[in-house]
């Protein structure tokens, strides 16, 4: 086989000293599912945005089927047969999938009118040829997350491109889905294209790929066949040390309940059912996981326990403290809320570490107070930042950076430390390393068994199923607002529980 | 009988200067640009068009420099807020206040009056009289003998129709508001979307100011928009955007407008008639509002 795309000597240099790639060169054979491994901040995304004219290297050469090329946008890339799909979806939600498919070229009759039947004819074409299972006159909105990953390779299939870049896709997808993106680009490869495929995930990398590129800290590691190498290698490489891959949770029998909610219904303005009799207890050590398709109602669960929508009947209860209407700072004493949205509800972005790092402390404790509420105790919230940092291993500037000049990780340490150390004996999470890189991932975790040891209640939201069965005690699944499920862990498999989740039920034997 | 045919002529030729402004402001609106510049705009084409028609001696003229001077400050916007990415909402005001200034300015500068220019050398845009529709009768009287600038309206509205649901540019003018990322990433520049969607609102806002002094009447008067600009831009928000909704809200202001006209006729104070479109704004707005809080909540 050919190199049909050859990297040679990539440098990019992040000013004012971020090296993302150093001296980077790898090839691409035609007709090859290639992954590119590592970890965040590893460099295969920007190694990719060079391909495909996003970001310009600073040395180096690409060469496409022999020719040195040099896209300076993405425009240029298509026209050359490279697309990339990225990891955010950006479609127009409003729009058919049909008109997201065309968007830009567009078959037109006198009048610069669209030609609606040869666009859909075109676009159907395209779903007949790659055997994709899509509905071209639904619309964007309501289709799933999976669906619209293939509007956005059937816009680049639309457009004739035969290297497909694909930025981590499957971290939007639940695992019933994988193997059917899978499928289709294994069909792509035999039909002749060439995949990038850029992940985290070892396994999927593994059954995926023909070759595969390990990337750490900038560099190329190594390339290396796919049937000749295994997990606990990629691992090694990707690191730079072992890692295990096994649970440490130790056993421990749980309390008393301390987190009790009781038919709880939640109804919308509009009459439809957001949640439906729901009963959920959480008690005294144990890691609670919730599992469920997003948009399945965790959004309003987490909400109606905050006190930030009012469910329509039912009761919430910590500590044997009914706080169903309580207000949200009297909750706030007994819950530690890690939220999924660091920059929106976690924390202010343009606020300083520092008021970041009090938030709620800063009414909840009178230490915090001077002048009895008037004035804040700066003194004493600058002493209980740096305590919190040196606890939580918080790497910042300073203390007066604004909070955005952390990196995600360090983001994600700052909320997790502040609301552990309200030492409230209900803590809810939400989507507690969404975004992290494996390094803070495994701290993330070690934080949340070491509260569980403590004995604290824990509820944990996640779409990451892995993530849940490394952590859980027992696992709920949320499944159109209704729980569908309450198993221990042990008595469950990854695919009992991807099943429950997108059918509701257990799969008929 | 004939109360009843002025009200609905009143209606008529008090909705049209609206909806033309509000049709170009439905271009902006789907391109994603917060435009609230027609009411300048639409003063400037009305001060231009009296300039046009008095020393050009045709209304033709007017119209031409009606348009011309609209897009001189559509151009103004372009370069503030698609070029140099001002605020939208900040560079409207100032092209708004600017346009009462300019124009109050030059009245007294070339015509050397204050308040109202008003003289018979201004050459008003013609009514249309269609034969045989304008024998029958009532209907005739409303369906035939309307300023041509309305007939011309009506054509609008199907047109900025047409262009937006059914072609391409429609498609891309869309996708430009809903979400210019992807449209940019489809190889499309939504900037130049909304330069062309700007474009379009000046030439449509010379068409309303045009009409407003050498139809609705045949004088220039000192801020004689008076907040139709700002009506056009609620009737937008309240059918989101939608041209044929557009013209039926425009008839609802224009409605008032006549209403207005009609209760000075009974002895009403002027000033509480001329309040009554805006007060029918404010009631549509709420209903707006109340609607729009459903659909969040839900």
């Amino acid at each position: 086989m050919d190199n049909l795309i050859e990297m040679r000597n990539i440098i990019k240099v992040y000013p004012p000293n971020v090296v993302a790639l150093d001296d980077v060169s790898v090839d691409f054979r035609e007709g090859e599912i290639h992954s590119i491994v590592g970890e965040n901040g590893a460099g295969k995304s920007t190694l990719m945005k060079i391909l495909y004219g996003l970001t310009p290297a600073d040395s180096g050469e690409i060469l496409l089927s022999g020719k040195t090329v040099s896209f300076h946008n993405p425009g240029e890339a298509i026209a050359a047969g490279i697309g990339m799909v990225h990891q955010e979806i950006v479609l127009i939600p409003q729009y058919t999938v049909w008109e997201n498919i065309v968007l830009g070229v567009e078959p037109v009759r006198s009048f610069g009118r669209l030609d609606v039947e040869k666009a859909q004819q075109l676009v159907r074409q395209k779903i007949d040829e790659f055997q994709f299972n899509i509905d071209i006159h639904a619309r964007v909105e309501d289709i799933s997350v999976a669906a619209r990953q293939k509007v956005e390779i059937l816009t680049l299939l639309y457009r004739n491109v035969s290297i497909l870049i694909l930025d981590e896709p499957t971290s939007v997808l639940t695992p019933q889905e994988i193997p059917q993106l899978f499928n289709e680009l294994a069909r792509l490869r035999d039909n002749g294209h060439t995949i990038l495929f850029i992940s985290h995930r070892l396994e999927e990398v593994l059954e995926l790929s023909d070759r595969i590129t390990v990337m750490r800290k900038g560099k190329k590691i190594a390339t290396v066949e796919a049937s000749q190498t295994n997990r606990q290698e990629l691992a090694r490489m990707m690191v730079g040390r072992e890692v295990l891959f096994l649970s440490r949770r130790t056993t421990q029998s749980p309390g008393r309940v301390v987190f009790h909610i009781e038919n709880l219904n939640l109804r919308a303005s509009d009459g439809r059912t957001r949640l439906k009799e729901i009963n959920l207890d959480v008690r005294s050590g144990e890691i609670v996981g919730l599992a469920g398709v997003e948009g399945n109602g965790q959004f309003e669960l987490v909400n109606t326990i905050m006190g930030i929508q009012k469910p329509t009947s039912g009761r919430i209860s910590v500590d044997s403290t009914d706080i169903t209407h309580a207000p949200i700072l009297e909750r706030r004493r007994k819950i530690a809320f890690v939220p999924q949205d660091r920059g929106k509800m976690g924390a202010s972005l343009t606020a300083d570490i520092v008021d970041n790092a009090i938030m709620t402390h800063h009414r909840l404790n009178d230490q915090f107070s001077l002048w009895s509420g008037l004035l804040l105790n700066y003194p004493f919230a600058r002493h209980f930042t740096d305590v919190l940092a040196e606890k939580f291993a918080v790497v910042m500037p300073s203390r007066s950076a604004p909070f955005r000049a952390l990196s995600g990780g360090n983001q994600q340490k700052v909320i997790l430390g502040r609301e552990l150390m309200l030492n409230s004996p209900f803590i809810l999470l939400d989507q507690p390393t969404r975004g992290l890189d494996v390094g803070s991932i495994e701290y993330v975790h070690d934080q949340i068994l070491h509260m569980r040891s403590e004995g604290k209640a824990i509820l944990m939201i996640s779409a990451d199923l892995e993530e849940i069965f490394l952590l859980s005690d027992r696992i709920l699944v949320l499944y159109r607002g209704q729980i569908v499920a309450d198993i221990p862990v042990e008595q469950t498999s990854l695919e009992e529980i991807g099943t429950l989740m997108l059918e509701g039920k257990p799969r008929d034997e | 009988m004939k109360a009843f045919i002025g009200l609905i002529n009143g209606m008529i030729s008090g909705a049209t200067p609206i909806l033309l402004a509000a049709l170009g402001g439905v271009f902006t609106y789907y391109a994603g640009v917060f435009n609230i510049a027609m009411e300048g705009m639409m003063l400037v084409g009305a001060f231009f068009a009296v300039l046009g028609s008095y020393f050009l001696g045709s209304w033709l003229w007017g119209i031409g420099l009606a348009i011309f001077g609209s897009l001189a400050l559509a151009l103004i916007f372009i370069l503030f807020a698609v070029g140099l990415k001002t605020d939208e909402f900040v560079t409207g005001i100032a092209l708004n206040l600017f346009a009462l200034g300019i124009t109050t300015y030059l009245l007294r500068q070339i015509f050397k009056v204050k308040g109202v220019f008003s003289n018979p050398g201004i050459i008003p845009i013609p009514a249309i009289k269609i034969p045989l529709i304008e024998n029958i009768p009532v209907l005739g009287k409303i369906l035939s003998g309307q300023n041509l600038m309305v007939y011309i309206a009506i054509l609008i509205t199907w047109l900025s129709y047409f262009l937006i649901f059914r072609t391409r540019f429609g498609l891309r003018l869309r996708a430009a508001g809903y979400n210019a990322a992807r449209l940019d990433s489809s190889g499309v520049s939504s900037a130049w979307m909304r330069v062309w969607s700007l474009l379009i609102c000046g030439v449509f806002c010379g068409l309303a100011g045009a009409f407003l002094s050498l139809g609705y009447v045949n004088l220039f008067a000192e801020n004689m928009s008076a907040g139709r600009g700002w009506i056009s831009l609620a009737a937008i928000i309240l059918v989101n955007g939608h041209p044929l909704g557009v013209a039926l809200i425009s008839l609802l202001f224009g409605f008032s407008d006549g209403l207005g006209l009609l209760l000075q006729g009974y002895q009403a104070p002027a000033q509480f008639t001329a309040m009554v479109p805006y007060l029918a704004t404010l009631i549509a707005l709420y209903f707006y509002a109340v609607r729009a809080k459903e659909k969040r909540i839900r």
